[in-house]
């Protein structure tokens, strides 16, 4: 066990998919403590901790549960909603956290829920997570069967195969029964989310920190990371590397480090050429970047974002726009139709990237490309507009003799030769459906 | 009083009430945002098509204007003054049209589609798409009236969202996700409801069509005449279209009192009932025994003057109810006074004593408690009062539904009893009633007396003296009221039933079609019958005067609200309207009638409507106050319930909304007719072994009807539904098998 694990310490040595293992090791005690105190105490340790929300969008989590109302103040229950959706490709980290601490994230969930006043908790999980939904339910029985549950009643949901439904409110919709397509904001999901009632969405590995933060209190986590990142994360690391997998590492790691040394860098002689650095929603970095601290401000710095935490080496066999077409097509395909600049936009731009990987583009079409990403920015009803327009214009902006070599020769440079097979699946691979068969 | 903001739109200082939505305080200065999704009357905004960004100081990206609400010190810059703005409508123009097939020269939306005009407004002149566009099959029929072309739509979700939050549905569904998106119909069965041609005047661009007026007119070969639907007692205030002098539409022109731009597809899509292959178009005369012979104009009202002058007043007139109140008048005037023929069968007739608890029916909307009384859908008998309740439903209120299918279930014909107990010192529903200050009653059953029922309950829960609590009553005919006030208006004289009737005079095709006036035809020596079609009349009338239809004609409806509305000629009618030759008519017996609604209506209202003149009823009528009357004792005799021993049942005969002789003319709306079924409660099928779509044989006393099983779960165990043109001769207690 690396001293820095926090979400999966102990999971390396034991089986804590088992309730007894999970509590040899100090599972639910930081419940029973939890209970003991009032639901303030709890947030108030929540917004020492200063985490930040590990689901992409990085919002501190206390904030958002003190924007919760208080009893009294709204007349609708108050639901809490783990969003298990994980959908972002290259991201794969919370089916982790579920297949081997699913008691932290039930332990998460039980205190959360005792912080905010809810007795609801549902966990929306991806459709596609069969085993981690197997997991989750036993432990949940094993959780009943112990009598953790106290009044709170824990709701599994599988999606149905669309990762749109990871957005917060279209997830909500989806829950609800209705068509999963985001809706506008306001009112924020903290005010009227689930049923118009107050609801706090977090991310699986969020909430799989609270029992670590409430056991060891908001300070002991906050000392951990760097100021504006506070704590660790689990990194799924992917791509043209090694040792790909996920590294739960405290925020302010290097991109080297996580790459070379937990990774165990590039196999062959091959260089890197790109790396992604928080999920196929963000703007790419080169090889010069490689000394960046994976933190939340490091990668603003640097025009990017750390999202979803999901990091994807890309080496000089990758041609950027046939990665830029897998990434786009992606985006095509789990746009939810509701609005236009999304909608029409990525179809635009696949057929454009096509065009381009074809050699048969003209000059003008690379700053079409670029135009058509610049009038789909900002002007979308959620932010997948934005995740499909900002890599891609990333992509032509930092490889743009890339692109225009496309042009120039009129074809693919690379030929044959370009390798994404480790980067990303082609977007066929999302078409097929969840299995729809529920176990007895 | 509320609170008032102070913003600024385009430099411009505005000041509106709190929460007003920024498109209507943009709109109330002068200043447009575009917009294609946003229509507040299908609920909250959801900021589907981006074309309303607007520019706000202080955010960062462009905002969705249309889902923003007047605030303090908003400083807003739209697409006029912000050039952020005004690139970000163009983009989305620019997204919108790039799968879009751009045949405007073909689309029967061209010259007045939002698309077209706000593209010339905020959009790019030229496309960059040079790929293939999406395709797809076009255009697809989705119900008779109505026709999809999937390339030209715009993704809006306008249609969805009427069919699933105003009209409640549920039939038109937005199917398959991103671009692959589109429209559909639940499980691509038709769209089969009351309300759907709404979608079509929703929809923003030539995508959702109504197939009658495909490719029948261009906008600039138009006239648009503003008049007011007199199909049912709603009157819902429409424009109807012409070309050259022929209805090729109806459009919704929004009452916000009474329709809030809503049309049942009856009022929308009746209107070729003016070309009927059996119009009337000149006057006919029975030849043998069941044929028509035509005559001229002249030998008509010779023929006619010369059969009244023979009845020795001795005469009957049956009316419809859907006359004009200046039409019934002549009539009532020539027949009256020219003839001393006082014996009449009037359409249901109103009492006064409702207008004490008079309220817009836009009232419904606000209301907290809502019981409607009676054993026919609301949607049946008034339509569009069926859209007020879905939306006071969905706005919090409690409808309380109580009839032999409702959510309260009595026996049938109970309703009058219901009364009765609501009024009574037991009943908790009553309480209630009396305590909210915004409560609304609602009579949807034959009888009722007029409205004095529901008029001696309201007065009993004290209605009267809270200006948010009134009750309606739903009349059977469009226009009873007024016709029964233009009947009374013409004579005060009172004569004895004439035995044997020398000449039943039958006006419309309502009251030709009515099973009691053809009995009592079999009673009278002549009949004259002022009918739109030939078939109604034939076999048993012996002289026919052509008759014409609302959209025919000029002059004044009164709805069920209590509102005299104004009716306009939109078509020219092929023969000469009835008020024409009853002038002429009346002339021959001393009678002075103009041949001209105007003075009809002038001479009328002085005695009737407090002298009020066409020109203050204006385009939207204002409806009157509450008027000051005690409430009527309720009538002591009611029917006693049928209870049903379990074998026979009782039939519920009822009149669907989709009936009539305009309907049957109209061969888009034949799919909305009433199949030929029988309603069965879920008991009664279950204890038979009857399922939903079994054939079952309905017998009574020596008549029989094969129809096809449908299972309702809200009807009382015990009653049978039957359209009444599929009960026709079954009797009220009938046994239900498999045959
Ligand atoms: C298109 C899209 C997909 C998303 N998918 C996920 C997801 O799979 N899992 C997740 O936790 N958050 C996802 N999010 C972020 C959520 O909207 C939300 O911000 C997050 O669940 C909040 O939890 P956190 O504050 O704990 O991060 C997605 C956002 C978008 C716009
Ligand atoms: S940005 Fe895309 S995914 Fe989000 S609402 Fe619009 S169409 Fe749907
Ligand atoms: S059919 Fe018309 S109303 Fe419906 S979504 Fe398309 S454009 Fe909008
Ligand atoms: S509800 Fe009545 S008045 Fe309104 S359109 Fe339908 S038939 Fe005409
Ligand atoms: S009008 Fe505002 S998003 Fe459609």
């Amino acid at each position: 066990m690396a001293a820095s694990e926090i979400v999966l310490a102990g999971a390396a040595d034991r089986d804590l998919t088992q309730i007894d293992a999970y509590r040899e090791v100090g599972g639910y005690a930081t419940l029973d403590r939890a209970r003991g105190m009032g639901p303030q105490a709890v947030l108030d340790e929540l917004l020492t901790a200063d985490i930040k929300g590990r689901g992409g969008a990085g919002f501190p989590m206390g904030r958002k549960a003190s924007f919760i109302p208080k009893p009294g103040q709204n007349p609708n229950p108050t639901y809490l909603t783990v969003n298990a959706d994980e959908s972002e490709p290259g991201t794969f980290k919370d089916r982790e956290i579920m297949l081997r601490v699913p008691h932290r994230l039930i332990e998460g969930c039980l205190i959360t829920a005792h912080a905010i006043g809810s007795r609801n908790v549902f966990i929306y999980i991806r459709g596609e997570y069969l085993r981690e939904f197997e997991i989750i339910r036993a432990a949940l029985e094993q959780a009943h069967g112990a009598g953790l549950m106290g009044d709170v009643t824990i709701v599994l949901h599988r999606g149905a195969g669309a990762y749109i439904c990871g957005e917060e409110t279209a997830l909500l919709e989806s829950l609800e029964g209705e068509r999963g397509q985001p809706r506008t904001k306001p009112p924020f999901p903290a005010i009227a989310g689930l049923y118009a009632s107050p609801t706090l969405i977090n991310n699986v590995e969020t909430i799989a920190t609270v029992p670590a933060i409430v056991e060891h209190g908001g300070a002991w986590y906050a000392d951990q990371g760097t100021e504006g990142s506070r704590g660790t994360r689990v990194f799924s690391l992917s791509g043209n590397v090694r040792r790909g997998g996920n590294y739960e590492l405290e925020l302010g790691t290097t991109l080297r480090d996580l790459i070379y040394h937990h990774g165990g860098g590039l196999p062959g002689s091959r260089r890197i050429k790109a790396i992604i650095p928080g999920g196929s929603s963000v703007p790419v970095l080169t090889a010069d970047d490689i000394d960046t601290p994976l933190t939340f401000e490091a990668m603003a710095d640097k025009g990017t974002f750390l999202g979803s935490g999901a990091v994807i080496v890309i080496d000089d066999r990758c041609c950027m726009v046939q990665l830029g077409l897998r990434v786009a097509q992606f985006y095509m395909h789990e746009s939810c139709g509701k609005c236009t600049p999304c909608r029409e936009g990525t179809r635009w731009m696949v057929q454009i990237l096509r065009k381009i990987e074809d050699g048969r583009a003209e000059q003008a079409e690379l700053d079409l490309l670029l135009d058509v990403c610049d009038r789909i920015l900002g002007k979308c009803l959620c932010p997948l507009g934005d995740a499909a327009a900002m890599p891609i214009a990333s992509y032509v902006d930092k490889f743009r003799a890339e692109f225009q070599a496309h042009i120039d020769a009129g074809g693919c440079p690379y030929k044959g030769e370009s390798s994404l097979e480790r980067v990303f699946a082609p977007v066929d691979q999302h078409t097929h459906h969840p299995t729809v068969e529920v176990p007895a | 009083m509320p609170e008032l903001v102070t913003l600024t739109i385009d430099d411009r200082e505005v000041q509106v009430p709190k929460g007003t939505g920024l498109v209507e305080t943009a709109m109330g200065a002068g200043i447009e945002i575009p917009v294609f999704c946003y229509e507040p009357r299908l609920g909250p905004a959801v900021g589907a098509c981006r074309m309303c960004l607007v520019e706000i100081e202080g955010m960062p990206k462009l905002q969705a204007g249309c889902t923003m609400t007047a605030q303090d010190g908003l400083v807003v810059r739209t697409a006029a003054t912000s050039d952020k703005a005004a690139q970000g409508q163009n983009a989305t123009l620019e997204f919108l049209l790039l799968n879009h097939p751009l045949d405007c020269p073909v689309c029967d939306k061209g010259g007045e589609c939002p698309l077209q005009d706000l593209t010339f407004r905020y959009g790019p002149g030229t496309t960059r798409m040079v790929f293939p566009k999406r395709t797809f099959d076009k255009p697809i029929p989705i119900s008779p009236t109505i026709a999809l072309d999937r390339e030209r739509c715009i993704l809006c979700y306008r249609c969805t969202r009427f069919s699933e939050g105003v009209a409640e549905d549920h039939q038109l569904v937005p199917r398959n996700r991103g671009a692959q998106t589109l429209i559909t119909t639940f499980e691509e069965e038709p769209y089969r409801a009351p309300f759907s041609g709404n979608v079509i005047e929703l929809c923003p661009v030539g995508a959702l069509t109504s197939t009658q007026y495909r490719f029948e007119a261009r906008p600039w070969e138009i006239q648009n005449v503003p008049t007011v639907c007199t199909m049912c007692p709603v009157g819902c205030n429409v424009t109807v279209t012409t070309r050259e002098g022929k209805v090729k539409r109806i459009l919704s022109r929004n009452h916000p009192e009474v329709d809030q731009g809503w049309l049942c597809d009856k009022g929308r899509f009746a209107f070729s009932h003016l070309r009927a292959e059996d119009r009337v178009t000149q006057p006919l005369r029975r030849v043998r025994r069941r044929g028509f012979a035509t005559i001229s104009w002249e030998e008509a009202l010779d023929e006619t003057e010369r059969v009244l002058r023979g009845a020795g007043g001795r005469i009957v007139t049956a009316l419809s109810g859907s006359e004009t109140i200046e039409h019934a008048y002549g009539l009532a005037k020539l027949l009256r006074t020219g003839l001393g023929a006082h014996s009449a069968v009037l359409p249901e007739e109103t009492d006064v004593a409702i207008d004490a608890f008079r309220l817009p029916l836009s009232a419904i909307r606000g209301a907290e408690l809502i019981v409607v009384v009676g054993d026919d859908p609301v949607a049946e008998r008034a339509p569009v009062v069926d859209l007020w309740l879905k939306l006071a439903r969905r706005g919090g209120a409690e409808v309380v539904t109580i009839g032999a299918a409702g959510s309260v279930l009595t026996a049938p014909g109970s309703a009058a009893q219901t009364c009765r107990e609501l009024a009574g010192s037991g009943s908790e529903l009553g309480r209630r009633l009396r305590e909210s200050e915004r409560a609304i009653l609602i009579w949807s059953s034959p009888g009722g007396h007029g409205g004095a029922e529901i008029a001696a309950l309201a007065g009993e829960l004290g209605f009267a003296g809270k200006p948010g609590s009134g009750a309606f009553h739903l009349p059977a005919t469009p226009n009873g009221r007024g016709v029964a006030d233009a009947w009374a208006a013409a004579s005060d004289d009172e004569g004895p039933n004439p035995e044997p009737i020398a000449v039943l005079v039958v006006s419309g095709d309502e009251a030709a079609s009515d099973p009691h006036v053809r009995a009592l035809a079999e009673r009278a020596e002549t009949v004259i019958a002022i009918v739109m079609f030939e078939r109604v009349a034939l076999g048993w009338a012996d002289l026919v005067l052509p008759g014409t239809s609302y959209l025919e004609r000029d002059g004044t409806a009164m709805n069920l609200e209590g509102r005299l509305q104004r009716l306009r000629r939109a078509a020219i009618p092929p023969v000469a309207d009835e008020l024409s030759w009853l002038s002429q008519l009346a002339a021959r017996f001393g009678v002075d009638v103009s041949p001209y609604p105007a003075p009809v209506f002038e001479e009328l209202a002085g005695t009737v409507y407090g002298g009020l003149t066409l020109g203050e009823l204006g385009e939207r009528a204002a409806l009157a106050e509450r008027a000051q009357i005690p409430a009527p004792a309720p009538d002591p005799d009611t029917e006693p319930a049928r209870p049903s021993d379990g074998h026979y049942l009782n039939l519920l005969p009822y009149r669907p909304l989709f009936a009539g002789a305009a309907v049957e003319r109209v061969p888009e709306l034949q799919f909305q007719r009433p199949a030929a079924e029988v309603e069965l409660s879920w008991d009664d099928a279950q204890r038979r072994g009857i399922s939903s779509g079994d054939e079952v044989l309905v017998r009574s006393n020596g008549t029989s009807a094969t129809l096809r099983a449908r299972l309702n779960r809200r009807l009382l165990p015990g009653v049978v539904r039957i359209a009444d043109e599929h009960a026709r001769d079954l009797h009220a207690t009938v046994e239900v098998t498999k045959p």
